[in-house]
């Protein structure tokens, strides 16, 4: 569906790359996520692969359409959800769909159907200037829908909606990708990525560092942690615990990312200074040091709460390709 | 193709009849049309007007119509007072005795009009008596009052670029909206786009011109004429009116911008009217003299298709040669 080979974009015309050599392929029906913080490439990649910028260097196929020769044709097949929303404010929520839908020669979905599937037909005849953010970001996305595209582009679907909303468009999505649409998803937000694709590709500084499944990312790079809540009693005396009791009033987290053997304290009970401790604490289950660590506390301490803990994606991004997500 | 234009052009007039600045700018060249004709009530009062009783002889009725406007009333006696009371300026006439007439008026006419038309039944009555003397008259070429045939042929000029303003505005709402991204990802081409969104651009300055020149009394001109020229002289206003809309995100800086057309436009109208004829060359750069030209002559009914033909070819070449200049520029600008 999407053939990717040797892409390269520069925004000045010389030799800085917004993209540099990147290569991917996508098949028929499936859900590939490229994944990157703010200013990786992303955006790029699918203006490129969307018509909005020109293709320079490189060979792209989209659709069966080659995009050094892009035809509007194709937007018959394509659907495209941007991030930032881009409706008519002067028109109502129904003339915008109303409006896009007949620019299409293609059978297209009913236009208050939409509307009720995000939750806006209550102001389907509202002028779209009067939405919220979320509002018109949700229009957006079902008027990337009308067409009923085969590929479906999804520019950060669930930016700036509230959680009960952006389950609804992840459902609308798994949705259409059971029925066969290939969806390509650009994101910086690692859970939608990791319930949504099949297969995501890593973006850092224009070069895709990594392309692989979620899970085989998990198995290849994921430490198997238990994280452990348990309580310690601070001795009569102990100022380190007395001083990192007074600091900390709530439980607090693994602080540097890493994972195993962290411990984030507090107090129970009053906060004397002399009272109990609650400690968290990430035990790796393949270092055979931790694993005594665990045992130990097992067998010594008041247990709270235990859980198996495998890594995240943004985890593994950052293992991968040391940049943070933001 | 066509079908996706009509639905481009059709959402802008939508949106465009929402937004208060394109509706005032629709309606300001009529209402300008309005205000232009009460300040011209010379037109309709330098015209002798009156109203005849049937008791006045037809061969009468013949002459009085080759010097002003005659309403033969079907009614005799009273009828004739009752019209002359009217609001209008109209003078009654019936015979009175053989060869003689009655002139009723009623008192409030415009000055020297009442003695206008007794010279003019003299004229009549002594049609036969031989002047002692022979007269020569001649005009100095002005064939309709200086403010309706100028401020027509202005109004209608300088009202071209109220098309390109209605373009511009509905580019920086696509602007500020960002729908211009979703556009180009729709089957749309980007010529069919253009096409749609520029249509509006030549359609209202024609709807304008029509409309000023019938409000201003124009019944009797070669409206094929007008549709030409209005037409030719809009392309440049869509044309600077795109250009303005794809480099502002704000509509009234925008329209500040456009006000720079303002400057050519009145000065080539302005050097057409008052400069001499030798230095008329000096303006033949400019699109908008061509269009006076044009419409100048066609309100003085002396356009041939000939030359107004050859005045819309060079302003369509001119445009050509504008559009040559902006296009890449307007290209950009829509991705």
């Amino acid at each position: 569906m999407v053939k990717v080979e040797g892409l390269y974009y520069s925004y000045t015309n010389d030799d800085k790359y917004a993209v540099k050599d990147i290569s991917f392929e996508i098949a028929e029906g499936e859900s590939f996520g490229l994944l990157g913080p703010s200013g990786a490439g992303k955006s790029t990649t699918q203006n490129i692969l969307t018509g909005l910028l020109p293709l320079k260097t490189g060979e792209v196929q989209v659709a069966g359409y080659d995009m050094h020769h892009p035809k509007r044709e194709m937007f018959n097949k394509l659907g495209v959800s941007f991030e930032q929303s881009n409706v008519y404010g002067k028109l109502t929520a129904l003339e915008n769909l109303e409006f896009y839908r007949k620019l299409f020669d293609v059978p297209t979905l009913d236009p208050m159907e939409l509307l009720t599937l995000v939750g806006l037909e209550q102001v389907a005849s509202k002028k779209a200037a009067t939405f919220s953010k979320g509002m018109k970001h949700r229009l957006t996305f079902v008027r990337s829908m009308l067409n009923q595209p085969i590929l479906w582009f999804l520019d950060e679907p669930t930016t700036g909606l509230d959680p009960a909303i952006a389950s609804v468009i992840k459902d609308i999505v798994k949705e259409k990708k059971e029925r066969g649409t290939t969806i390509f998803l650009t994101t910086h937000n690692m859970f939608l990525a990791d319930e949504l694709c099949d297969r995501v590709g890593f973006i850092v500084d224009g070069e895709l560092r990594l392309i692989d499944s979620p899970r085989n990312l998990k198995l290849k790079y994921g430490e198997k942690l238990v994280e452990v809540e348990y309580v310690e009693e601070a001795a009569q005396g102990d100022e380190a615990n007395q001083a990192v009791a007074a600091e900390q009033p709530i439980v607090s987290d693994s602080a540097d990312g890493s994972g195993t053997g962290t411990v984030g304290r507090a107090t129970i009970g009053g906060g004397t200074g002399t009272g109990a401790h609650l400690i968290r604490r990430h035990f790796s289950l393949v270092d055979p040091v931790e694993v005594a660590a665990l045992q130990e506390v097992l067998a010594t301490r008041k247990i709270e709460t235990m859980h198996t803990k495998e890594a995240t994606l943004e985890e593994i991004f950052i293992k991968v390709t040391g940049r943070k997500l933001v | 193709m066509f079908r996706k234009i009509l639905r481009i052009t059709g959402r802008d007039v939508r949106s465009g009849l929402r937004d208060n600045i394109i509706v005032y700018v629709i309606l300001a060249p009529f209402l300008s049309a309005l205000i232009l004709r009460g300040l011209i009530p010379s037109v309709g009062a330098n015209v002798l007007q009156m109203a005849v009783d049937p008791s006045v002889e037809p061969a009468v009725v013949e002459y009085l119509e080759t010097i002003g406007k005659v309403e033969v009333l079907e009614a005799d006696g009273e009828a004739l007072e009752r019209r002359v009371r009217a609001t209008d300026d109209v003078f009654g006439l019936r015979q009175a005795g053989e060869g003689g007439f009655e002139i009723v008026k009623e008192g409030n006419e415009q000055e020297g009009m009442d003695e206008i038309f007794e010279l003019v039944l003299d004229a009549y009555v002594n049609q036969d008596l031989e002047l002692p003397m022979d007269a020569l008259v001649s005009d100095i070429g002005w064939k309709l009052p200086p403010l309706k045939q100028f401020g027509a042929s202005v109004l209608v000029v300088f009202m071209s670029v109220f098309g390109g303003m209605v373009i511009l505005i509905n580019l920086v709402e696509e602007k500020q909206d960002n729908t211009l991204s979703a556009m180009n990802v729709a089957p749309v081409s980007r010529k069919a786009f253009v096409i749609g969104k520029g249509l509006l651009g030549v359609v209202i300055p024609v709807i304008h011109a029509f409309g000023v020149l019938l409000i201003l009394g124009f019944e009797g001109l070669n409206y094929g004429m007008v549709t030409v020229a209005i037409f030719s002289i809009a392309l440049i206003s869509v044309l600077i009116g795109f250009v303005i809309g794809v480099m502002n995100d704000n509509v009234i800086s925008a329209a500040s911008s456009m006000k720079v057309l303002f400057v050519p436009i009145l000065a080539s109208i302005m050097g057409a009217i008052f400069l001499a004829d030798k230095w008329n060359p000096l303006l033949y750069w400019s699109p908008f003299y061509w269009a006076f030209d044009s419409m100048n002559r066609i309100v003085l009914l002396e356009a041939t298709w000939g030359v107004v033909l050859r005045n819309t070819g060079i302003v369509l070449a001119i445009t050509a040669v504008v559009f040559a200049l902006l296009s890449r520029r307007i290209a950009r600008g829509l991705n």
